[in-house]
């Protein structure tokens, strides 16, 4: 059977990935952001903490989603998708590689639970979804797992609850449970910490709200749950709305979950960059 | 979280310098965020450089709207139904960084807001709400 042994969390800054494809991973503005992913990078290529597929859910910035299409939960199915054009070319970074079988069969197990999720096949993937795999496992040939996009609307308002993302993490670790291969599955959910990137308040940075975020995704996992839209946005930016994705991740994961790690770093572009390792317990 | 659509809305004017992309914005803004989208593909990229006036013509953007593209004025461009992401892909073509043109609608110039950024970002304190005053 299917095992979900991990969810990762990590910001996705569009900046960390032109630091990474440029070669400034050195210098003194970048030093410090990479370096608290020294330890999961050492950590992911152990062959025992390596997963076969990652559930990786981001938010699309406008990329393969126009204003014609607003999916509030949608599932990637083709059998691979590639980097987007954001308007500087895309990223020189691998295609990333589906598990069909293990997505589709997630995207039917989560319909029959009563979510009722978008299936998308031809779509390109930005910097949301392609910046955390480049954090986890830097600049490889190719990606060393598979990856489920799930692309989540925090766009255009209303996005979905916390609670509602939840609840959809708890059916996809259903949903995982319930497909018959052998495979060592993480979700990663991304996006965040506090940020805001338009309007006078843009800047806006919350350092003890999200340091509370982190904290509680192991020791009051239930009050983030019932988080009001309002709160995020007055208290970590309009753009740290992203943050009801990792809520997705941490939703599908045990009650119980130890922190292996933890990053925290002040500003990476706008924004606040937050990253944390949460292996299911028993 | 309320289930009440109306209350739900009515707190987001509460946040001050916030446009959050509301369903009434985002059918104010749905041919300039469009507009904005096409430049993603290379070749419209080179229509637009070579004759911005000409490439918004095709483009049913209102006079404000689209004095706003030309001006860069982005606070302005967000007032009138523009997405952050959307925009993006202008000022990207523009061979702007999110810090070069996030900070031009602060009234800060990028190096001071660098600096801000620097030193920890804007603080929350007083910018929470506008009738609270927290």
């Amino acid at each position: 059977m299917a095992r979900l042994t991990a969810g990762i969390a990590t910001s996705h800054v569009p900046l960390l990935g032109v630091g990474i494809d440029q070669g400034k991973m050195e210098q003194d503005y970048f030093r410090p952001i990479y370096a608290g992913y020294d330890w999961t990078k050492e950590w992911i290529a152990k062959p025992e903490n390596r997963p076969d597929v990652v559930i990786l859910v981001y938010n699309d910035h406008a990329s393969a989603f126009d204003m014609n299409l607003i999916p509030t939960f949608a599932i990637g199915c083709a059998e691979e998708f590639a980097p987007a054009d954001e308007g500087w070319g895309p990223r020189p970074v691998p295609t990333v590689n589906n598990d069909a079988d293990l997505a589709w069969h997630i995207a039917q197990s989560c319909i029959l639970d009563e979510f009722d999720m978008t299936i998308i096949n031809k779509m390109d993937v930005d910097h949301g979804l392609t910046v955390p795999l480049s954090l986890m496992f830097g600049r490889p040939e190719a990606w060393p797992c598979k990856v489920v996009p799930l692309a989540v609307n925090v766009v255009t308002y209303p996005p979905p609850t916390g609670n509602r993302c939840w609840m959809l993490g708890e059916a996809i670790a259903r949903a995982i449970e319930s497909y018959p291969e052998q495979l060592n599955v993480q979700i990663w959910g991304t996006g965040g910490m506090s940020h805001q990137l338009q309007g006078p308040r843009a800047g806006l940075i919350n350092q003890e709200w999200d340091r509370r975020f982190l904290d509680e995704l192991t020791k009051n996992p239930q009050r983030l749950r019932g988080l009001p839209h309002i709160e995020y946005l007055r208290e970590a930016g309009s753009e740290g709305i992203e943050m009801v994705m990792w809520l997705i991740m941490r939703g599908a994961l045990n009650a119980r979950v130890k922190e292996l790690h933890r990053h925290y770093h002040v500003p990476a572009s706008n924004t606040a960059v937050g990253h944390i390792v949460l292996e299911n317990e028993a | 979280m309320t289930r009440d659509i109306h209350a739900y809305l009515a707190e987001f004017e509460d946040i001050p310098g916030t446009r959050v992309y509301t369903a009434a914005r985002a059918r104010k803004g749905y041919w300039l965020n469009q507009f904005a989208m096409s430049l993603m593909k290379p070749e419209n990229r080179n229509r637009w450089k070579q004759d911005e006036e000409a490439y918004l013509a095709d483009w049913k953007l209102s006079d404000e709207q689209r004095d706003a593209v030309l001006a860069r004025d982005y606070n302005k461009m967000l007032e009138l139904g523009g997405n952050i992401y959307f925009l993006a892909k202008i000022f990207s073509t523009d061979g702007l960084s999110f810090v070069q043109a996030v900070s031009s609608m602060t009234g800060m110039s990028v190096e001071e807001y660098q600096q801000m950024m620097a030193a920890g970002g804007r603080a929350p304190e007083g910018v929470r709400s506008i009738e609270g005053k927290y």
